[in-house]
């Protein structure tokens, strides 16, 4: 037996040997800024959104910077906290489970100035819905579990106005993202849902929404989006990322379109404080125990 | 004259019955809701959807995207079945009973080797048990963005499968051989290579085949969950309900599939005509061709998928692993989570259940003209139409089904039947047509009505096999169902998505474990019956 097993030893060691070459070694990272976001939109349009942006951080900081496309939030979260990201654009919400998930070293840096003051909007189709409490025992959409302006504050706002999400909707469906929602609501297939006011106001300047579909409630501004950096990351490449997006002017036509793009006016600092209040709404609301 | 009835009518109508009562509370609990489909609303939707699907996107940086993802899917499914078969051929030998030195009779690692041999069985069974879709999903959170959780994912399934798979092969042969040369004191590797390969080789890559063409599939919807390739564009497609780059997507998968599908084809074709000529291991200069054709496929996609795994073996990386994995225990086994897990496998049941049962009937009535019953013209109608429903995955459907009859458990129904209806219609078809033609042609001859012909000359004469097949698909689609929430049509898998995407790992560690049971069980479950079936009285 004891044969055996030396042999067995012998043999992986030898596969270990013959697979090496494949284990490839290009992970030098110290020169690369990992950038991520999470995917509110499509990865292309994400990307589409990013370039100028990955340009200008490349030109500020003076390193490469690489946008790495995801499709889930919550992997946004576990690759910040795995050390496979150094920048990422995240959710209220997901940076309040980052925070967690790091152990409280991930640093929120700045915000867009729309993100102290966000709203999401109750929409339905459905004639008979006036106001936030017909909505009971109706099939309700929020975008992804993980989105803030989606899912958390609205279940939670609903929850202060004697709505509970997991009682008193017939069915609750989760669309995955804002735009999926709007589409689900004029469709019938939910017959109420919330999203975000910043998308709802981009699908109604572009016309993409059926005129059926109206809003019935807003919820109170809340503090969302932020860019966050892992805690680990050298504090005066860190300083440099901060000064860069501060330093975005809309008098600038090249910063213009940057901003633009972020449908940003311009970028304000940010502090962890300001998401103290998400994250006593998702403890209230049952989405953080 | 006397109208020619069907004189079994009655136990039929009975059977039928029956049938109807023990699946009703299923209906009920899969939402099955036909009438859904036929909705204003939703009828409205979906054609809206399908309108957009013309043209379809031919955008110059989509189909760049779509070519990368195209190769990340078919590198993905290579690197998979690679890993699985370095995983499955130290699992095969070590759990095969072909190669157990402790039954040739009484020694001193007896007992060990026996418990030896049953742990590695349940280590099989938890690596097989769950879906691949499901380690994907854990390990796109711990592996980080990309392929490598895709790649990983598949290995460790496929893995499970394939060493399963070997060591029945192996014990299923002859194992005198291997056995004499044990007895005479050769090594089990000795054994192996000398007694049972000479006579296996041919069955063991033929399957191998076969996998890595299931696994350029499952590689097609591992970015539902965010392990790249052309799921994750799909997915992104979906989501944003744009038409013309999901008609595209479409038919890549449908191409990619029959290619992978007419390649495997030859290659087992390939190898069946090397097994009549030469008996043993055809090691000549077309086999050493195939060799280096598949040692730059594998090397080619390791380096286009720029897997750094070394970098997954670093100590804070599996640091970070041990960290997450450990969050996962201890198991939420409070009541009220216990009672909605519970319910939520009774819904992946009924999906299952009746997703099947639609599928077979569906797939009946597709063989008949598949089987060239109504002549060419007919016959290669429905293969193609077979072919594209079952070319498209399951969870694809179930994201289009989303659509057109509402998100929850009945979209998940008519996903696993579309699927599976393909599957079971080509397969039921071949049934058809091996089927002796005498006994029909006998009744035909007699004046029967060609209906009551095929009743009573050709069904009996295929039911067992269709029964057969109709099983070992209800099997897979039960571990489908399992999954197909993630996409938003019902079962356990919704309440695993939703709660990894709040990190609360316990209650998804209860959910996992549920998948588990729910397959150890189906497995037990689908051998008995199998049993049942084929003994004299059933």
């Amino acid at each position: 037996m004891l044969h055996l097993s030396r042999r067995l030893a012998l043999k992986s060691a030898l596969l270990c040997a013959l697979a090496s070459p494949f284990f490839n070694t290009s992970v030098a990272a110290d020169a690369v800024l990992r950038v991520s976001a999470i995917p509110d939109e499509a990865p292309t349009e994400l990307q589409r959104k990013f370039a100028p942006l990955g340009k200008y951080l490349e030109k500020e900081l003076a390193m490469k910077v690489s946008f790495v496309p995801v499709s889930d939030y919550a992997a946004v979260v576990e690759a910040l906290a795995s050390d496979k990201l150094d920048l990422a654009w995240l959710g209220g919400f997901t940076f309040v489970q980052a925070n967690i998930r790091t152990k409280g070293t991930a640093m929120p840096l700045v915000q867009r100035e729309e993100d102290a003051r966000f709203t999401s909007k109750f929409i339905t189709a459905d004639a008979n819905i006036k106001a936030l409490a017909d909505t009971k025992g109706k099939v309700f959409a929020f975008g992804s579990p993980s989105s803030t302006s989606g899912h958390l504050m609205p279940r939670y706002f609903l929850l202060q106005d004697g709505i509970d999400a997991d009682r008193d909707f017939k069915n609750v469906a989760f669309s995955g993202a804002h735009d999926a929602t709007v589409a689900f609501v004029a469709s019938g297939k939910a017959d109420a849902g919330v999203l975000n006011a910043s998308v709802w106001e981009k699908l109604v300047d572009q016309k993409k929404v059926d005129a059926k579909v109206r809003v019935i409630a807003t919820t109170p501004p809340y503090f969302d989006y932020n860019w966050t950096v892992r805690g680990d990351l050298d504090p005066a490449l860190i300083k440099k990322i901060e000064a860069a997006f501060l330093k975005l002017d809309a008098g600038n036509p090249e910063h213009a379109e940057i901003l633009a793009l972020q449908r940003a006016t311009k970028f304000i600092p940010t502090k962890k404080e300001n998401y103290a209040g998400i994250e006593q709404a998702a403890k209230a609301a049952g989405l953080l125990k | 004259m006397k109208h020619p009835r069907d004189p079994a009518a009655p136990g039929r109508a009975a059977a039928l019955l029956l049938a109807m009562v023990i699946l009703w509370p299923l209906g009920v609990i899969g939402e099955f809701r036909p009438w859904t489909l036929f909705e204003a609303q939703n009828l409205r939707v979906m054609g809206g959807f399908l309108a957009a699907f013309l043209p379809p996107a031919s955008g110059g940086e989509f189909l760049v995207y779509l070519g990368r993802a195209t190769l990340e899917t078919l590198a993905i499914a290579t690197a998979g079945i690679a890993l699985a078969f370095l995983l499955a051929v130290p699992l095969a030998m070590a759990s095969t009973q072909a190669l157990s030195v402790s039954r040739l009779g009484p020694g001193a690692g007896r007992r060990r080797g026996e418990w030896l041999r049953a742990v590695l069985r349940v280590v099989l069974v938890v690596l097989r048990g769950l879906p691949e879709l499901v380690w994907a999903l854990l390990f796109v959170r711990v592996f980080g963005l990309g392929p490598a959780a895709g790649v990983l994912a598949l290995g460790l399934t496929y893995g499970g499968m394939l060493a399963k798979v070997y060591a029945e092969i192996l014990e299923s042969g002859d194992n005198r051989p291997a056995r004499a040369l044990l007895e005479a004191g050769a090594s089990r590797l000795q054994a192996l290579c000398y007694g049972l390969l000479p006579g296996a080789a041919q069955e063991l890559t033929s399957y191998t085949v076969y996998r890595w063409e299931c696994a350029v599939r499952a590689s097609v919807v591992m970015g539902f969950v965010g392990a790249g390739g052309l799921g994750q564009l799909m997915d992104q497609s979906m989501r944003m309900l744009n038409g013309s780059e999901a008609a595209t997507i479409l038919l890549t998968f449908l191409l990619l599939v029959l290619a992978a599908d007419a390649l495997s084809g030859l290659l087992r074709r390939q190898l069946g005509e090397a097994d009549g000529r030469a008996g043993a291991l055809a090691f000549g200069r077309r086999t050493l061709l195939w060799l280096l054709l598949l040692g730059s496929a594998l090397l080619g996609s390791y380096l286009w998928l720029e897997l750094g795994l070394a970098a997954l073996l670093s100590r804070s990386a599996l640091t970070s692993m041990a960290d997450y994995f450990g969050a996962f225990f201890p198991l939420d086994l409070s009541p009220g989570w216990l009672a909605a897990v519970g319910w939520g496998a009774l819904e992946t049941v009924a999906i299952s259940a009746l997703g099947t049962l639609l599928a077979a009937a569906a797939g009946l009535l597709l063989a008949l003209p598949a089987s060239g019953r109504y002549g060419q013209a007919f016959e290669q109608l429905t293969r193609f139409l077979l072919n594209a429903l079952r070319s498209v995955p399951e969870l694809v459907w179930a994201t289009l089904m989303a659509l057109a009859a509402g998100l929850g458990p009945f979209a998940g129904i008519l996903a696993l039947a579309l699927h599976t209806s393909g599957v079971l219609g080509r397969l039921f078809a071949e049934a058809l047509q091996n089927a002796p033609p005498r006994p029909r042609d006998a009744l035909l001859e007699a004046g029967t009505p060609s209906g009551i012909a095929f009743l009573y000359g050709t069904l009996p004469e295929v039911s067992p096999q269709l029964i057969a097949y109709s099983l070992y698909r209800w099997e897979m689609n039960i571990r489908m169902a399992a999954i197909l929430g993630f996409v938003g049509a019902g079962g356990l898998g919704q309440l695993l998505y939703v709660k990894l995407s709040l990190f609360q790992y316990a209650q998804a560690s209860t959910v996992i474990a549920a998948m588990l049971l729910l397959s150890v069980a189906v497995d037990a479950g689908s051998a008995w019956l199998r049993r049942w079936l084929a003994s004299p009285g059933g």
